[in-house]
């Protein structure tokens, strides 16, 4: 299964180290990368994917506008306060994170909470590219790497010949890919077809 | 961070990855005790621009911009030249060659070698139509757009071709290279039979993932430091022109 990649934001050395540590030991993690202040989270966010960003209140709260822009990044976001649970206090800002862990939790309890946070994420267990085709690129994309043309594969799927056309430059723009080859390649590194399949056919 | 004060064979001691920078930038080894600036002083090199694309190589968290918005556009467009260079004349040819030697002694089955060449081969022709179009259309125009910017009169047929070509066009277009090399990675390490050679076969996947690395930072270099620079002219010289 693909691991859950974290990222952690966080100004105490000791406590990021401590909190790596932690998360080291829970099988399915990776820690992608450790940030001391968050002046290079957005640019490394519009570069990378990321699963979960564990960030300390105060580093929360001086990148406020970068969550609030983005809401689907608050769901990946988990919150880790200085306080006791519980105790309420300073307007209590960053309460629509998706989580939170207290800096007084013992090892077990805040193992536990990662854990929750990988179950409840059903982490898809997808291929090397976030590209989506449609259900029908991919079909297209499966009977190009079985070698048919597009005249073959317009009468397999009842297709005109212009619109299976249509489909191959849509799918050329999405992949960045045009040759043959390279759409059999794709289509066996993201299980669209088995390298098997592809190369038990006649040459 | 390398500054212009570090002796060069240090730089390069600690970092060897920035070794694939060297031909780029014409620098040859021999630095005896030479600091980075006096390396670069002494073949002809801009020192803070070697640092900038230097530095930018090591940081993976590194978004080119400010920095290098101080050089000339000339500058930049002679580095993306020999950069070119390298990947065509050094790096595709190093891989392509290794990949060869490895399918010669493998014991896959023909369609399966067919189905790496065939992959290799027509991702080795778009590679150098890319690079081929940016070096005859793209590089050229920035040159004569940065010329033409200098003017006191810029020439009017020159204006008369900004009017229907920007350097967005070029962006839109902008397919990633880097791409098709992680499939043929992820084919190799996941799908394919393994190879027997692994000491060769590590070897190809170590210059395909350099290679991946070093095509993801060029291309950011284009679209974040090239681009919108070249727009801004283009967007200047437009106005200058046509004062409002």
């Amino acid at each position: 299964m693909k691991k859950a990649g974290f990222i952690l934001v966080i100004d105490s050395y000791l406590v990021r180290k401590g909190l790596v540590s932690i998360l080291n030991r829970i099988p399915g993690i990776a820690v992608l990368q450790e940030f001391h202040n968050s002046e290079s989270l957005a640019s490394y966010l519009l570069k990378h994917s990321v699963d979960f960003i564990i960030i300390s209140q105060s580093l929360f709260e001086a990148s406020a506008d970068l969550f609030i822009r983005d809401p689907a990044l608050l769901e990946k976001t988990v919150l880790l306060k200085d306080g006791r649970p519980g105790g309420k206090k300073r307007g209590d800002s960053g309460s629509q994170a998706h989580s939170s862990i207290h800096m007084s939790e013992e090892k077990e309890k805040i193992e536990g909470k990662i854990q929750e946070l990988l179950n409840l994420g059903g982490l898809k267990n997808g291929g090397l590219d976030s590209v989506e085709l449609s259900p029908r690129e991919t079909t297209i994309v499966r009977l190009v790497s079985m070698g048919l043309t597009n005249r073959q594969i317009a009468d397999n799927l009842f297709l005109s010949a212009h619109t299976v056309m249509t489909h191959r430059k849509n799918i050329s723009s999405k992949l960045g890919i045009k040759s043959v080859s390279g759409l059999t390649v794709y289509a066996i590194v993201n299980n669209i077809i088995t390298i098997e399949e592809v190369t038990s056919l006649p040459a | 961070m390398i500054t212009r004060q570090d002796p060069m064979y240090q730089v390069v001691t600690d970092h060897p990855q920035l070794l694939p920078l060297f031909p780029r930038f014409n620098l040859k080894l021999g630095f005896g005790e030479k600091r980075v600036e006096e390396v670069c002083e002494h073949h002809h090199v801009n020192t803070d621009f070697f640092l900038e694309i230097a530095n930018a190589y090591l940081d993976d968290l590194y978004i080119p911009g400010e920095g290098l918005s101080l050089f000339s556009l000339t500058t930049v467009v002679n580095y993306i030249t020999s950069t070119h260079n390298y990947y065509t004349e050094f790096a595709l040819p190093g891989v392509e060659e290794k990949i060869h030697t490895l399918l010669d002694h493998s014991s896959l089955s023909e369609n399966e070698i067919a189905l790496v060449r065939g992959f290799f081969n027509d991702y080795k022709k778009d590679f150098l139509a890319h690079i081929s179009q940016e070096e005859q259309d793209i590089l050229p125009y920035i040159l004569e757009l940065e010329r033409q910017s200098a003017l006191e009169r810029p020439e009017p047929e020159f204006i008369q071709k900004l009017k229907s070509y920007s350097i967005r066009e070029f962006e839109k277009e902008h397919e990633r290279l880097e791409t098709s090399l992680k499939y043929l990675s992820a084919l190799i390490i996941k799908y394919l039979p393994p190879f027997e050679n692994l000491q060769l076969c590590y070897l190809v996947l170590n210059d395909l993932a350099a290679l991946v690395k070093d095509l993801v930072d060029h291309a950011d270099m284009e679209d974040k430091v090239l681009v919108p620079r070249v727009a801004d002219l283009e967007e200047k010289l437009l106005n200058t022109s046509f004062p409002a």
